[in-house]
């Protein structure tokens, strides 16, 4: 559907007065949870919650109507019924307003009843060339401005990463991984129905958001599927896009058109096709932030050989299963790099292998020695970018510093896999990423955000998508 | 005829499927390589046709009112000589002639056998236009062994998906048998991404089989949908 354009949608995302149509004093209701939630994330602009008959909620004075506003309005927050929603839409039309989220269902995803009533949403909307938030959303965050405009308040830390959601429960779930990954979030969006605002016009949007740096999306299926994979594939050459694509059976349809009133599609075809515009795929929603977070924090690499050092196996051939069909190379390590290896355990015949991926088995143990190994391995003309394994272990440590050395030394992406639980990893996790390398604690992770790197970094270089004829 | 001519005509006729020998013309204007096709009227226009092709030839029935040749009895191969071309027309005209006193048949050379290939397009709610390549027959139906781009096309794109299908082995030769032409599919598979995106009209194409050969490659049975 026709789109409002990107340069209409500033207001949306950073409105300076924003009005919450519809806002309840009891907090088993949307409306007083949108109110705490924008109150709760700290937005510092003007916030007018609208109620016929309540004086104040959540210590804000609540006004009757949108023409008692002294000021006016830039953003609508609608948390009434499908039906006062079209009505309220329309008002917010006459008062100028320049946006609106509409939080209710209720509309195409029933069946034909409600889509008659989606095309009347629509056509006020048009009518006041007004962009819409879903309906049938959870709401959006802008956690760029502080603005948190979901009915379920939280706070979300700072960053680089906007996520485009169809699902709110699978957008929660990303923002909820974010939060354990120690990966920020920039902006939130639940396109919900996407009435008279579709992917691409999101996409459109963050492509020139300079907060954003990298868009994770997930996406059951899209009228226009065709404008949303141009679109993505255009500004996957300006920042890495991230696309998490549900629903892969035909069975699904059903539940998808029920949900957001979208067919899924065929999964078939989005995975070409997606994969054709440059796009990088991802299986699951830990698998979208894994990405995501090393696309935030890493630099790209500058070609597609990773070398893996461990002091277990395991880890790595489950890495390598991922890696290749992906488009990895793991590359033999040069003679120099052996000599400096030997050198390093201080034996001329070690009891390890000698090749990539490098386990150094008990040898590996040992922090000296293993940030020895990685500076090995980093200097390697024929290594791009490495991943480091190593076991949460009570005695032994993460041997940050050496791993931090290497990585400054040579200027290549690092990646490390910390075998261990959350808790456990915690600190050290939280001083890796600081200094922008991402940590994770299972293999696959690690090898999904190892392979967004390589990808994004492949298509900078003109090997992606482009066509080399 | 252009493209454009073809289409509109068999528009006009109140058709949506184009005769073979349509279907043919379309290809061939538009520069993809296509079995020589002509319409015969009658009996000895089908010998006639037959003699000048060159025999063996194939016999199709030329109908709107048959979408499903083979199920209909309407398809003879592999004929090679003037008395098998009468019998095959006889037969085939026999069964036609019960839904379409009109229908005629056409006349193609048998192609030389190649390793068969699918390249088609398919209109999708969701996308649009969309090219498809896999090998022919079961590998594409059973296995869902087929790759899909969305128009148009770019030469790295055909490659792609060409390098794609887990059937690209065959391509490449094995058990001593040559590799089949690549660049000659990649050219029908751009020349296919470019005739929909210039016509519109077009719904559907399914160039099946496609005879790839270590040089070269041939379209030998189309069906074109507007």
């Amino acid at each position: 559907m026709a789109g409002a354009g990107p340069a209409g949608l500033h207001h949306v995302f950073y409105p300076r007065r924003v009005a919450v149509i519809g806002v309840t004093d009891t907090p088993d209701r949307v409306g007083y949870n949108i109110l705490e939630s924008i109150l709760y994330g700290g937005f510092t602009g003007e916030v007018y919650p609208i109620h016929p008959r309540h004086e104040q909620v959540l210590g804000c004075k609540v006004y009757k109507s949108l023409e008692d506003i002294p000021e006016p309005v830039d953003l609508a927050v609608i948390c009434l019924n499908q039906h006062a929603t079209v009505e309220a839409v329309e008002s917010c039309g006459r008062a100028g307003v320049k946006g609106v989220i509409c939080n209710a269902g209720g509309y195409r995803e029933t069946g034909e009843e409600g889509y008659d009533l989606e095309r009347r949403l629509i056509s006020v909307a048009e009518k006041y060339r007004l962009p819409i938030i879903g309906p049938n959303t959870l709401g959006m965050i802008n956690n760029d401005y502080n603005f948190y405009s979901t009915f379920y308040p939280m706070k979300v830390p700072k960053g680089k990463v906007s996520i485009i959601s169809q699902s709110g429960g699978i957008g929660l779930t990303v923002i909820h991984m974010a939060i354990d990954e120690g990966l920020g979030i920039n902006k939130f969006i639940g396109v919900g129905n996407c009435s008279n605002l579709d992917f691409a016009d999101y996409l459109d949007y963050l492509e020139n958001d300079d907060s954003t740096a990298v868009i994770g999306v997930f996406i059951e299926g899209t009228s226009d599927a065709g404008r949303f994979v141009r679109t993505a594939g255009k500004v996957a050459r300006k920042k890495p896009v991230v696309v998490y694509k549900a629903g892969r059976l035909a069975a699904a349809d059903y539940y998808t058109q029920t949900h957001t009133g979208s067919a899924a599609g065929s999964f078939h075809l989005y995975r070409d096709i997606l994969h054709q515009h440059g796009i990088f795929i991802v299986n699951s929603a830990s698998e979208l932030v894994a990405a995501c977070k090393a696309l935030a924090l890493q630099p790209l690499p500058g070609g597609n050989r990773v070398g893996i050092l461990t002091h277990t196996a395991g880890p790595s051939v489950v890495m390598i299963d991922y890696l290749v069909p992906a488009g990895c190379v793991i590359p033999a390590l040069r003679e120099e790099t052996i000599r400096r290896v030997k050198q390093i355990i201080g034996s001329d015949n070690p009891p390890v292998i000698l090749k990539n991926p490098l386990d150094a088995a008990g040898l590996g143990f040992n922090r000296s020695t293993y940030g020895g190994l990685a500076e090995a391995i980093m200097a390697d003309d024929n290594v791009d970018i490495l991943i480091a394994v190593y076991c949460l272990h009570k005695n032994w440590e993460l041997p940050v510093s050496g791993l931090m050395a290497a990585h400054e030394k040579h200027k290549k992406p690092l990646i490390v896999n910390y075998i261990g639980n959350w808790m456990g990893c915690r600190q050290d996790q939280e001083f890796m990423q600081k200094a922008g390398v991402p940590l994770y604690t299972a293999p696959e992770k690690t090898a999904v955000a190892a392979a967004a790197l390589v990808h994004y970094g492949m298509m900078l270089k003109g090997g992606g998508n482009l066509d080399c004829k | 005829m252009t493209a454009n001519e073809i289409i509109s005509f068999a528009a006009a006729s109140g058709r949506n499927l184009l005769f073979e020998d349509e279907a043919g013309a379309l290809l061939k204007a538009a520069g993809i390589p296509v079995n020589r096709c002509r319409v015969a009227p009658d009996e000895e226009g089908a010998v006639r046709a037959a003699v000048e092709t060159g025999f063996p030839v194939v016999l199709k029935v030329r109908s709107p009112a048959i979408v499903h040749k083979t199920e209909a009895g309407g398809v003879c191969l592999g004929l090679m000589d003037e008395a098998a071309v009468r019998r095959a027309y006889r037969e085939i005209m026999k069964k036609a002639r019960l839904v379409d006193q009109e229908a005629q048949v056409t006349v193609q050379p048998m192609a030389a056998p190649g390793v068969e290939v699918l390249i088609g397009m398919t209109t999708d709610p969701q996308f649009g236009q969309v090219i498809a390549f896999g090998l022919g027959g079961t590998f594409v139906e059973v296995l869902g062994d087929v790759a899909f781009r969305l128009v148009p096309l770019q030469g790295k794109d055909a490659r792609d998906m060409i390098d794609s299908i887990r059937g690209n082995v065959i391509l490449k030769g094995y058990r001593g048998s040559a590799p089949v032409d690549k660049t000659a599919l990649v050219d029908i598979i751009l020349k296919v991404s470019r005739l929909v995106e210039n016509n519109p009209r077009i719904r559907e194409i399914d160039l099946n089989p496609v005879f790839a050969y270590p040089k070269g490659a041939l379209v030998v049975d189309a069906r074109i949908i507007i």
